[in-house]
């Protein structure tokens, strides 16, 4: 779920959303959308936030809603939102390897499947534990999901890819990197500048990529050795 | 528990998963997991770069948060 808050400032905006929703400081993630300083002595200074966090069974209902229309005209099987079962050997054995890892992490989730691509096979993880499955940035769903797919690797003729996801984590961050990539590309245009992403896996620097493709006066490149590179962002003047 | 954890991805991930053995050893601070594959299989856990070595890593010290004891896990070869 996201939900957006303004306050005088960051803090201010914070306790709001805290207010509002009830949620202790640990259970949601916090995104600045905007500050303003205007005004003299900052007067009518506001900062606007997006707060990320895992919804409740009924809210999770509503952001289906909200949701399906967006996914249905990406063309995507992703949106239906029920739970397919496993029917091959090899989805058999990454929905156990699956589950079994998460109940030995100590994390017992119930896995399924949630869409059946040519070349991808999507895998849903529904769990009391899911802040922690997922980890800071997604570090623990990918390191599954890269376990997940070397299994997958080992079924010889299977060139499928593995996608782990757990309460709609991965659209989520999707949509948080390309505001990023576009706040951070408004940014340089500005300043005429260059900035500096923090390290990101190849997936989410292709969507950096592809999300300032298509500006004007911006470029994007990749820095950096081994699979967590940062991408910088820079003016690149008109042509 | 963790040993657990380790032993049963590295069976998943081997070709000879009767040859994987891990041994644990307690510290004071942290506890120690000593895993041992068959020699052929050793690229298996590791990865290239050692990318699944460190995802095996990522997912020890998610299951081991909260218990104040780090786990280290080191590969025997």
């Amino acid at each position: 779920m996201v939900q957006e808050f303004e306050g005088r400032t960051e803090q201010d905006a914070i306790d709001a959303a805290v207010e509002a929703l009830g949620l202790e400081a640990h259970e949601f993630e916090v995104e600045i959308v905007s500050t303003r300083s205007g005004g003299l002595f900052g007067r009518n200074k506001a900062v606007r936030i997006a707060v990320h966090y895992a919804g409740t069974e009924d809210s999770r209902e509503t952001e289906k809603k909200s949701d399906a229309p967006r996914q249905r005209a990406a063309g995507s099987t992703r949106a239906t939102g029920e739970a397919l079962h496993p029917e091959t050997d090899f989805e058999h054995a990454v929905v156990d390897f699956v589950t079994t890892v998460t109940e030995k992490m100590g994390f017992p989730s119930k896995v399924s499947i949630s869409f059946r691509e040519p070349q991808k096979l999507g895998i849903r993880l529904e769990s009391e534990h899911t802040n922690i499955l997922i980890g800071r940035k997604g570090k623990n769903l990918d390191a599954l999901q890269l376990l997940a797919n070397v299994l997958s690797g080992r079924f010889v003729d299977s060139e499928i890819k593995v996608i782990l996801d757990t309460e709609g984590y991965r659209g989520r961050r999707e949509e948080q990197l390309i505001q990023l990539a576009h706040k951070v590309g408004d940014q340089v245009k500005r300043t005429r500048g260059s900035k500096l992403l923090e390290p990101m896996n190849p997936f989410e620097r292709r969507l950096i990529h592809t999300t300032l493709n298509d500006i004007a006066d911006i470029g994007t490149e990749s820095e950096g050795e081994g699979l967590y590179k940062q991408v910088r962002i820079f003016y690149r003047g008109s042509k | 528990m963790e040993r657990d954890l380790v032993e049963y991805i590295a069976k998943a991930l081997v070709d000879e998963p009767d040859a994987v053995v891990v041994n644990q050893i307690e510290g004071e601070k942290s506890t120690i997991l000593e895993l041992k594959v068959n020699p052929d299989d050793i690229g298996k856990v590791i990865g290239k770069h050692g990318r699944i070595a460190k995802s095996i890593r990522t997912l020890l010290s998610a299951a081991s948060t909260g218990t104040g004891k780090r786990v280290v896990l080191e590969i025997l070869d």
